[in-house]
């Protein structure tokens, strides 16, 4: 049941196990350790090379030919990737992707705000940890259709602003050049904020309540132990958590412009993601589209070599 | 007495920034909730109100529309065989390449967690071109291999953290009492990464289930699409009232919320476990 269907690779064959006898005596059972530790990586191996790896391969091959519309394909050279410097709506797309980087300091504070005022323990504080959550429950496209009610010109949102006497802030938020960017990337925090405060509630739960104790004793005030204390030892909940907003804030608008904008107006909104989507099955130009996905495979690797390094000694350091 | 009363007044202050963001998350959805039971001329004449009277009138005309059962049905089947998929191999390989000594189980790890980095938009044609060969486009295989792929990440790292901290005295007892290493990791090892186990799981289940790039291209219009598929399909479609869109996107919502209610007590234990240290 763990062995996939698919063709198995040998992905670890580069590894040769130790051949028995040419080396000093070793622990016994090692070889044998070989094989089992070869047989329970399989199946998570054959998964990565088949359904990323590969494709990976394939996008790359693909990012060189010319190939559109229904017909065959032929070797382009580097065509691609130079018609995208000329590409206006390919350059737009990817200063858009920088603009929702630029974000990502407000996606970590927030929660972390929120997290530390519920942490407060005031009356209610399980029943608002639990509404913070709904929004992240929600599928991206229902969210994405479910806001363009809330956001529509004389929908809700508006209504209210207009209500407290706010008329000029009550604009188009989805059909302006600044605006329709603005307000997908708040789409996208309220779809996901509640995440964030989950995370950092479980990251402030393991602080031991003797060292905030110790610290108020020492006559520390609150500010004095939120920034010595709490913060400190909130970190590595901190970096698990920007790893996570770091190479998923792209991924997570997708549906969303799909759902809200499509790109629009103009190109306002058109992010890389759905631009390659675009690109593929709407203009059925594959080779271009291939192209500016490892052009966005690039710019998101870039962006997460960080994390990915961070995940990867905190998954093989030894525990002090 | 004076600090006493300005701390009331942070407490008040306090609170009221939580109700304001409470207010926020979850007023789209009553909105939502009371848009879809407002006839269509109801909600033309007043679209911010509340209905004059209830009409369950666009949950049966979306269910008609959708063939609701059978989009559940695949999304149900999708998401937990990816779900099950996902996890499984993830365990599998973290109790591998934290527990065994084997050359090259420091490159594997790597080699998993790096396609992090890989986004589903990125290499979508080509991963199509891959699932179309494989002969499982519009295939529940093929949906469920896919999101099992794009699971294993995240799953493998926070599996692996957990596995690290558990000593390995421990493990070596257990093989000296003669345990072999499939009973290790499920009857010793499992049990203590429950939380995490139970937060990937819900956490895996809300993004496969809500999902809408690899189920839009490797289901595509076949009857395997899913839920969210169809959902939007039907928003797509012109002579659709809101009324009626909103009725679809009420059921489509329902059964993650659902799982959250039911399982909200394991998820907040477990919501960073591998990484809580």
């Amino acid at each position: 049941m763990t062995i996939s269907t698919a063709p198995a690779s040998e992905p670890v064959a580069a590894d040769a196990p130790p051949a028995p006898g040419r080396r000093r005596a070793h622990r016994p059972g090692q070889a044998r350790e070989w094989w089992l530790g070869a047989a329970l990586v399989l199946p998570a191996l054959a998964l990565a090379v088949l359904f990323k790896l590969v494709p990976l391969a394939r996008g790359v091959l693909t990012s060189f030919e010319s190939s559109s519309g229904f017909g065959g394909s032929e070797f382009a050279g580097a065509d691609n990737y130079t018609r995208m410097f000329d590409d206006p709506m390919v350059l737009t797309s990817f200063r858009n992707a920088l603009l929702v980087v630029a974000t990502l300091p407000v996606w970590i504070v927030v929660p972390l705000v929120l997290a530390l005022l519920i942490h407060q323990r005031s009356p209610g504080w399980k029943f608002f940890r639990a509404v913070y959550f709904v929004p992240y429950t929600i599928a991206p496209i229902v969210v994405g259709i479910m806001f363009r009610q809330i956001l529509a010109p004389d929908g809700p949102l508006n209504a209210l602003l207009r209500g407290v006497g706010l008329q000029p802030l009550a604009i188009e938020w989805l059909n302006g050049r600044h605006s329709a960017l603005f307000s997908l990337v708040a789409v996208a925090l309220w779809s996901f904020f509640g995440l964030g405060v989950m995370t950092y509630l479980a990251g402030l739960a393991t602080i031991p309540e003797e060292t905030l104790e110790a610290a108020y004793l020492d006559g520390a005030g609150f500010w004095r132990r939120l920034f010595s204390v709490v913060v400190p030892m909130l970190r590595p909940t901190v970096a698990y958590w920007s790893v996570l907003c770091a190479s998923g804030v792209l991924i997570w608008l997708f549906p969303l412009i799909y759902a809200l904008t499509q790109g629009g107006p103009g190109d306002a909104t058109m992010l890389p993601e759905y631009l390659v989507f675009l690109t593929t099955f709407q203009f059925l130009d594959r080779g271009y589209g291939s192209a500016i996905g490892i052009a966005l495979f690039v710019f998101v690797a870039v962006l997460s070599i960080f994390s990915v390094r961070h995940m990867f000694t905190e998954g093989t350091r030894k525990p002090r | 007495m004076n600090a006493r009363h300005s701390a009331r007044i942070g407490r008040y202050l306090l609170t009221f920034a939580l109700v304001v963001v409470a207010v926020a998350a979850i007023y789209p959805l009553l909105f939502t909730v009371v848009s879809s039971l407002k006839t269509q001329a109801g909600f033309a004449e007043d679209p911010l109100g509340l209905p004059a009277g209830i009409t369950l009138d666009n949950y049966l005309e979306a269910f008609r529309r959708m063939n609701m059962p059978r989009l559940l049905l695949n999304s149900l089947i999708t998401t937990v065989g990816g779900l099950v998929l996902s996890v499984l191999a993830a365990l599998l390989v973290a109790y591998a390449v934290t527990k065994l000594r084997f050359r090259g189980r420091k490159i594997v790890f790597l080699l998993i967690i790096v396609t992090l980095t890989i986004p589903s938009q990125a290499i979508i044609y080509p991963l199509y071109q891959t699932v179309l060969d494989l002969g499982m486009s519009g295939e529940y295989q093929g949906l469920i291999l896919a999101y099992a792929a794009f699971g294993l990440p995240l799953g493998t790292y926070q599996l692996a953290g957990y596995f690290q901290q558990v000593p390995d005295e421990l493990i070596e007892a257990a093989r000296v009492d003669g345990a072999g290493h499939l009973t290790i990791l499920f009857r010793l090892l499992a049990p203590i990464a429950t939380p995490a186990l139970a937060a990937l799981a819900i956490f895996n289940f809300v993004w496969m289930w809500n999902d809408l790039l690899l189920p839009l291209v490797i289901m595509g219009g076949s009857d395997s699409k899913t839920l969210m598929v169809g959902v939007s399909l039907l928003s797509g479609q012109y002579d659709v009232s809101v009324p009626l869109v909103s009725a679809g996107l009420i059921v489509a919502l329902l059964p993650v919320l659902v799982i959250y209610l039911v399982f909200q007590r394991q998820l907040v234990s477990g919501a960073l476990a591998g990484s809580g240290k």
